[in-house]
């Protein structure tokens, strides 16, 4: 059972979260609004159904909540101050009603006779006309945002086009979260999908309160947001940009607060605008669809000048060799010793921090091959300064690196690698690699010269064992994936337990990547897994050394 | 064996009736409860009927194989997340755990069964339940 609770008063609200725990309901509250303003944030909980209402009597609110609850059969139970508003509560039909304060028991009491008597109001033909009604809603608000969708936007919209003459639309597009669904896994995707709308709805709140040109949002099903305004026409460009920079930073803000900077730095966002005019010739509904096409497309109209200004931004790192390398620790699971370090590269300029969108704009301006160079150099300048003469150095090589003939054939002879056996190529699963022989020729001429290799990302989906084993990888990394929650997962532990079993068979190393709890180091070292890699294991100092936030992956 | 694991329901979902007869000896033996279902379609009807705390599920089925009926019971709206699974499949590969969890099943056995390692895994996972639930 779920019960909702809109009241201020702290006593009132302690008593019904004792009686929530008596009577077992889980306990969502809301704090009204100041003033008389409607609460949107009300009734937006309403349409989740929950069971029962707690609410304070609030002037103008009542007659509406007891609509609304009445149509969904939920239980209502009005807090009163005195006789006379109790007097007002069972006017208005409330199910049940009480007298502040309130003990728990009472409260708990009085939920208990509203939700009996919420079920006994419905007569029996209504029930199916309730089950209708919430079908119905559903169509028209999204379930995970709670925002409208497009037949309800449709018809508000028209009416705002046909009374002013004119509507602004607002397209907001959310690029590469498909990128952090191929990393994370869907179930972090849905989280930050959630936490986004979230941030949107609380902007679009905020900005209802104080600016009354912002109509409406909707939700697109998908990741994408729509807002509807109405602005003056003098002032709509300069409107939407503030609007739009506004809006970055919030969900950015929001973003990086629940998920970490790697997250929040891997996503854009791009808005794209248009205004329509009514046009009694063509139908509204009609004006309203191309308005959404225009503004969309307007949107990827940003997205690629904003990609061509962040391929300057990255000519320009390659030519200052502005990008620094974190090294992050490999232990040996047993003893918590360090055995050797993985380096990433990060872009020094803002907009190329994340390694995602640094290797993403170099692969798109076909700079691959310069930008990595660039980092191994970076990488192998800094060993003698950050590792001790027996850690090992973990460098990432894109398959396609092996094509590149500096990288082939001078690339680290010249860049003064004394000690090949040092130095650790991790080569990532999740680029497929078409053309094995001549892949594996590449390799066994690395591996003449000393080189060890790694397979990265392994369990990330690719490829099985069998393709894994083709590499003869020295180390395998098993991909974060496969480790975050591996404590509470019997699954993950059996995938992994396989992998040791492989792994031991054919004399590799396996590395756990991505170890952030102590349960997860418990779980990895039981299952033998040799070394392991993550943020536990990031002590101060080496935090420090990094800049504030630098993500975490690739390099 | 403690009084709590006497109530346990355990859907047992296999086409052979030899597997399901063993399976039902063995776990009536350890106090549990034991429901049957001879294929996925029966077996979504039995979850909602018998309300089982654990399935077992064996991959290799007519129809509707294993991994499909898996993915449908941890996705029903009112007893997918209190349901856990267990996978019984003929093959050891890692391909096949890899489909177990992208298919949300909670654990995993090889056939032939070992009773013993069975019965660690439906112990581990019901004690997963109860703490979570």
């Amino acid at each position: 059972m779920r019960v909702l609770g809109w009241l201020g008063d702290e006593k009132l609200s302690e008593a019904l979260a004792g009686a929530a725990t008596q009577i077992g309901a889980e306990l969502t509250i809301l704090a009204p609004p100041a003033g008389g303003a409607r609460d949107e944030q009300l009734f937006a909980f309403l349409r989740t159904h929950p069971e029962l209402v707690l609410a304070e009597l609030r002037r103008g609110a009542l007659e509406e909540l007891r609509q609304e609850t009445r149509a969904r059969g939920i239980g209502l139970v009005v807090a009163c101050a005195g006789e006379e508003e109790a007097r007002q509560a069972v006017a208005v039909g409330a199910d049940e009603w009480l007298i502040t304060p309130a003990t728990a028991g009472e409260v708990a009491g009085r939920l208990w006779s509203a939700a009996a008597r919420a079920r006994r109001a419905l007569a029996p033909g209504q029930a199916e006309q309730v089950a209708e009604h919430l079908r119905y809603e559903e169509l028209l608000y999204d379930r995970f945002t709670g925002f409208p969708t497009l037949p309800v936007m449709l018809e508000r919209g028209r009416e705002i086009l046909e009374r002013r003459g004119r509507l602004t639309l607002l397209y907001i597009e959310f690029v590469r979260y498909s990128k952090l669904e191929e990393i994370y896994g869907w179930q972090k995707l849905d989280e930050v999908l959630q936490t986004t709308a979230d941030a949107v709805r609380e902007f679009y709140d905020e900005r209802r309160g104080d600016d009354e040109h912002v109509l409406m949002v909707s939700h697109t099903g998908d990741d994408d947001f729509i807002f509807f305004a109405d602005l003056p026409a003098e002032q709509v460009e300069r409107q939407v940009n503030e609007m739009a920079a506004a809006l970055e930073t919030h969900v950015r803000t929001r973003v990086e607060t629940g998920h970490g900077e790697d997250i929040a730095g891997l996503f854009e966002i791009y808005v794209g605008t248009t205004t329509l005019f009514r046009n009694p010739k063509v139908r509204p509904e009609r004006l309203i669809y191309r308005g959404i096409r225009e503004a969309a497309a307007a949107a990827r109209g940003v997205e690629s000048r904003e990609r061509s200004r962040k391929v300057a931004d990255l000519k320009e790192t390659l030519r200052e060799e502005a990008v620094y390398i974190v090294y992050h620790p490999i232990v040996v699971t047993a003893t918590r010793e360090v055995y050797g370090y993985e380096a990433l590269a990060r872009g020094r300029s803002r907009a190329l921090r994340s390694p995602e969108v640094l290797f993403g704009v170099a692969e798109e301006a076909n700079l691959i091959w310069e930008l990595s160079r660039l980092c191994r150099k970076k990488a192998i300048e800094g060993l003698e300064q950050h590792l001790e003469p027996h850690h090992l150095l973990f460098l990432n090589i894109d398959p396609h690196d092996f094509r590149d003939p500096t990288f082939r054939y001078l690339d680290l002879d010249e860049l003064g690698v004394e000690h090949p056996e040092r130095i650790v190529l991790e080569i990532t699963e999740r680029t497929a690699i078409t053309d094995y022989p001549k892949f594996q020729g590449y390799l066994r001429e690395f591996r003449e010269r000393g080189f060890r290799f790694a397979v990265d990302d392994a369990g990330s989906g690719y490829a099985g064992l069998g393709s894994i084993a083709n590499l003869e990888p020295d180390f395998i990394k098993l991909d974060i994936s496969l480790i975050s929650g591996i404590d509470e997962n019997f699954m993950k532990q059996n995938l992994v337990e396989t992998m040791v079993q492989f792994a031991n068979d054919h004399e590799i190393q396996v590395i756990a990547e991505g170890v952030e709890r102590e349960e997860e180091y418990e779980a990895v070292k039981k299952l033998g897994v040799h070394l392991t890699q993550g943020f536990l294991f990031h002590d101060a100092q080496q935090t420090r050394r990094e800049p504030a936030g630098a993500p975490t992956r690739l390099g | 064996m403690s009084a709590t694991d006497s109530k346990h329901t355990i859907l047992v979902v296999d086409d052979n009736r030899d597997n399901v007869d063993i399976l039902r000896a063995f776990l009536e033996s350890r106090g549990y409860v034991v429901a049957e279902a001879p294929d996925g379609k029966t077996a979504l009807a039995q979850l909602e009927q018998v309300k089982p705390e654990l399935v077992l599920l064996d991959v290799m089925m007519p129809g509707m194989d294993g991994w499909e009926v898996c993915r449908t019971i941890k996705n029903h709206p009112q007893f997918g997340g209190s349901t856990k699974v267990v996978m019984v499949t003929a093959k050891g590969a890692f391909e096949d755990k890899f489909e177990g969890l992208r298919s949300g099943a909670d654990d995993y056995v090889v056939k032939p069964v070992d009773f013993k390692d069975l019965l660690e895994k439906v112990q581990r996972n019901l004690a997963a339940r109860e703490r979570t639930a």
